[in-house]
């Protein structure tokens, strides 16, 4: 077995390990470290990591876990991810953790921080309120003062001050993180099949429950894989997927999504790990407005963020240029308010743009991909042979 | 003459591989067929061992001579391969290459049965598809046959010989096995209860190309396309319905998924080669 097969096979256990052994055991090598949890999408890391802390993405259970509690506390129109997230806190798996941080993103996250309040789960919950003012006095000082307000409630478990020499190093570990993300992105794009989507998906959501500097060193690993000339180019379009920024959907179907003929050559799976676009200034004496103003100024469009002056579609089309992407696949889950909303709007501007897409909608738990195969299939065929309607064939 | 561009087309089947290689140099010309039946077998390997045999037979290697490997169906179970296309793109296809003036392509499969109708570049226009159940589809006489202790083979001509077919519920497969169980109880004639099956099977066909709307004409294909008996109790349902098409099949049937496989693969090798974003195999 080669580096690179060693790595994602590792990555593939990490990954979906919902007891979070590997954060755990993290947090019991040493007096005082915290581990805080988070949901979707985006939280900025640094700031637990400069408290002597473990961010630990919970982003539900998929298609791993039985939910059976979790469905009493929810009502059957809303979505299946904090149904599983309920269903893990029930059931003890998230007893070693230390808080909790919920990021506003729709009302079901923030209901379900009321609910994990109510259970008593962790010492702080903390619904993490973004700004949906982009001016640096307005939105950035408020959200400073939410990320000042989430360092006090660790500082009181563990002691820690969080100096500006902590967090500027912390920054620079998630910006070379980052980095080498976006440097898995860019050679797929040039060579999607020397890696998979899935093992990158993979790759990825290892990341949210190991700490950076272990993710960082897997992903030196792969990079260095990934740039030698590997395996053989197949005649498939190029997708870009979009609207599985919260719930996750099954390995299953982004596996069908390739099996049926596509490269995915950017998504927004596991968006929050790819969420800055850029490095965070790592070198000022106020990181903490450094990445105020990076989500301010760096964030990608996403259904979470109401930036009117700013466009999704337009931005949305954008990436499928840089990608040089041949359609969009619209995955989104069922019940999702903030993906489904802005699907019609994103839907149109491709239209307006002449860029291919289907739309479909799934569960974390969606057991039956054939349907999807098949309209993919269909997407991917429409691409190959029609897109010119040959006279003659 | 032109010089020859070889492709082939493989369709992994629910019971089926198929496999072709095509000449799609001027007029596609089919080259060469294997069909070979997956059993219990996995799926993969059977696969492999059906593109060897066909190189190895025509005297061609896989790197050197065949421009465009396409796969169809559950195309993930070809290893080697140059692309996948979407089984009812193929079929559809294929269908034409069987019958030049096709409208509809009806593909009566081991798990399913669909109506497609195209056009006259072999797009699919629209289709209808028979929902999950077991008592539409090729399997489903598979295992009838095996009850009744015949072979596959010979179900079609036993057919042709009823004179009074027992059809069952035609509802659920399992019902349905419960009736044919029941039929050769009361001792009903083996030829009439596999006629009364592919009657059963037919209407839901008939029912397809009636919800379709199809056009004439309409050729048969996929592996049950093979079974005279069925062909048979297709072409008779649809006549009861007052249906005025000409209904068509082809001794190549079974390959139909293949065959479309391979043109679009040839179709596939000269654009992307206009396109060069491909680096092909074939050395020019």
């Amino acid at each position: 077995m080669g580096a690179l097969d060693t790595v994602i096979n590792q990555c593939k256990e990490w990954a979906f390990d919902l007891n979070f052994t590997r954060a755990k055991k993290w947090k019991s090598e040493e007096e005082g470290r915290i581990l805080a949890g988070y949901l979707p999408i985006y939280f900025p890391r640094e700031i637990v990591h400069a408290a002597d802390g473990l961010a630990v993405g919970i982003m539900g259970t998929g298609d791993r876990k039985q939910v059976i509690k979790g469905d009493a506390y929810f009502q059957s129109y809303i979505c299946r991810m904090p149904r599983g997230i309920i269903e893990l806190a029930l059931d003890n798996n998230l007893d070693d953790f230390d808080g909790f941080i919920f990021p506003s993103i729709c009302d079901v996250i923030r209901n379900l921080s009321g609910m994990f309040r109510i259970l008593d789960k962790g010492t702080f919950v903390k619904y993490l309120d973004f700004p949906q003012n982009f001016q640096s006095h307005i939105g950035g000082s408020f959200y400073r003062k939410e990320m000042q307000h989430i360092i006090d409630l660790m500082c009181e478990i563990n002691g820690i001050t969080v100096t500006p020499e902590r967090l500027n190093h912390s920054i620079s570990l998630f910006n070379k993180n980052r980095q080498m993300l976006e440097h898995i992105y860019d050679i797929r794009q040039e060579y999607p099949w020397r890696l998979s989507i899935v093992d990158v998906y993979h790759i990825i959501r290892a990341g949210l429950v190991i700490p950076v500097e272990a993710h960082n060193d897997l992903l030196e690993v792969i990079c260095r894989e990934i740039e030698k000339d590997t395996g053989e180019p197949q005649d498939r379009v190029r997708v870009v997927v979009s609207g599985s920024f919260c719930e996750q959907p099954p390995i299953g179907l982004i596996k069908s999504i390739e099996m049926a003929g596509c490269y995915v050559i950017d998504d927004d799976f596991m968006l929050g790990s790819r969420w800055i676009q850029g490095d965070v200034d790592a070198t000022s004496g106020d990181p903490l407005r450094a990445l105020s103003e990076a989500y301010l100024s760096q964030s990608p469009f996403s259904s979470s963020v109401y930036d009117v002056d700013n466009p999704k579609e337009e931005r949305l089309a954008a990436l499928v240029r840089k990608r040089n992407a041949d359609g969009v696949i619209f995955a989104a889950p069922s019940f999702c308010d903030p993906a489904l909303l802005d699907g019609p709007n994103l839907q149109k501007g491709c239209e307006a743009r002449n860029i291919r897409y289907i739309s479909f909608q799934y569960a974390e738990n969606t057991g039956q991909f054939k349907v999807i195969k098949e309209q993919v299939g269909a997407f991917s065929d429409s691409i190959k042979l029609w897109e010119d309607e040959p006279a003659e064939v | 003459m032109s010089e020859a561009i070889f492709t082939m087309g493989i369709d992994v089947g629910g019971s089926y591989i198929k496999g072709v290689i095509l000449n799609y140099s001027g007029n596609s010309e089919l080259v060469d067929k294997k069909v070979e039946k997956i059993r219990k077998l996995n799926p993969a390997v059977v696969a492999t061992e059906l593109i060897d045999y066909l190189l190895e037979k025509n005297n061609l290697t896989y790197e050197k001579d065949i421009t465009y490997l396409a796969s169809t169906g559950e195309g993930e179970m070809v290893q080697r391969k140059t692309g996948h296309f979407y089984s009812m793109t193929t079929h559809a296809r294929g269908g034409k290459f069987l019958l030049e003036n096709a409208k509809t392509v009806v593909d009566m499969g081991a798990l399913y049965a669909r109506a497609i109708k195209i056009n006259d570049r072999g797009k699919v226009l629209d289709y209808q598809m028979t929902g999950q159940c077991a008592s539409g589809s090729g399997q489903f006489i598979e295992n009838i046959s095996r009850y009744l202790g015949l072979a596959i083979e010979e179900v079609g001509e036993i057919s042709l010989q009823a004179n009074d077919p027992e059809i069952p519920s035609g509802i659920c497969a399992v019902l349905a096995e419960t009736d044919v169980i029941n039929s050769v109880s009361r001792g009903i004639d083996t030829a009439n209860i596999i006629k009364g099956i592919h009657l059963s099977i037919a209407s839901r066909i008939v029912r397809l190309i009636t919800k379709l709307k199809a056009e004439s004409p309409i050729i048969l294909v996929g592996g049950m396309a093979k079974n005279a008996g069925m062909v048979e109790a297709v072409k008779e349902l649809a006549a009861e319905h007052k249906h005025n098409y000409e209904i068509v099949t082809h001794p190549d049937a079974i390959y139909t998924g293949a065959i479309g496989a391979a043109i679009w693969g040839g179709y596939r090798y000269n654009k992307l080669r206009e396109k060069e974003v491909m680096q092909f195999r074939t050395q020019e």
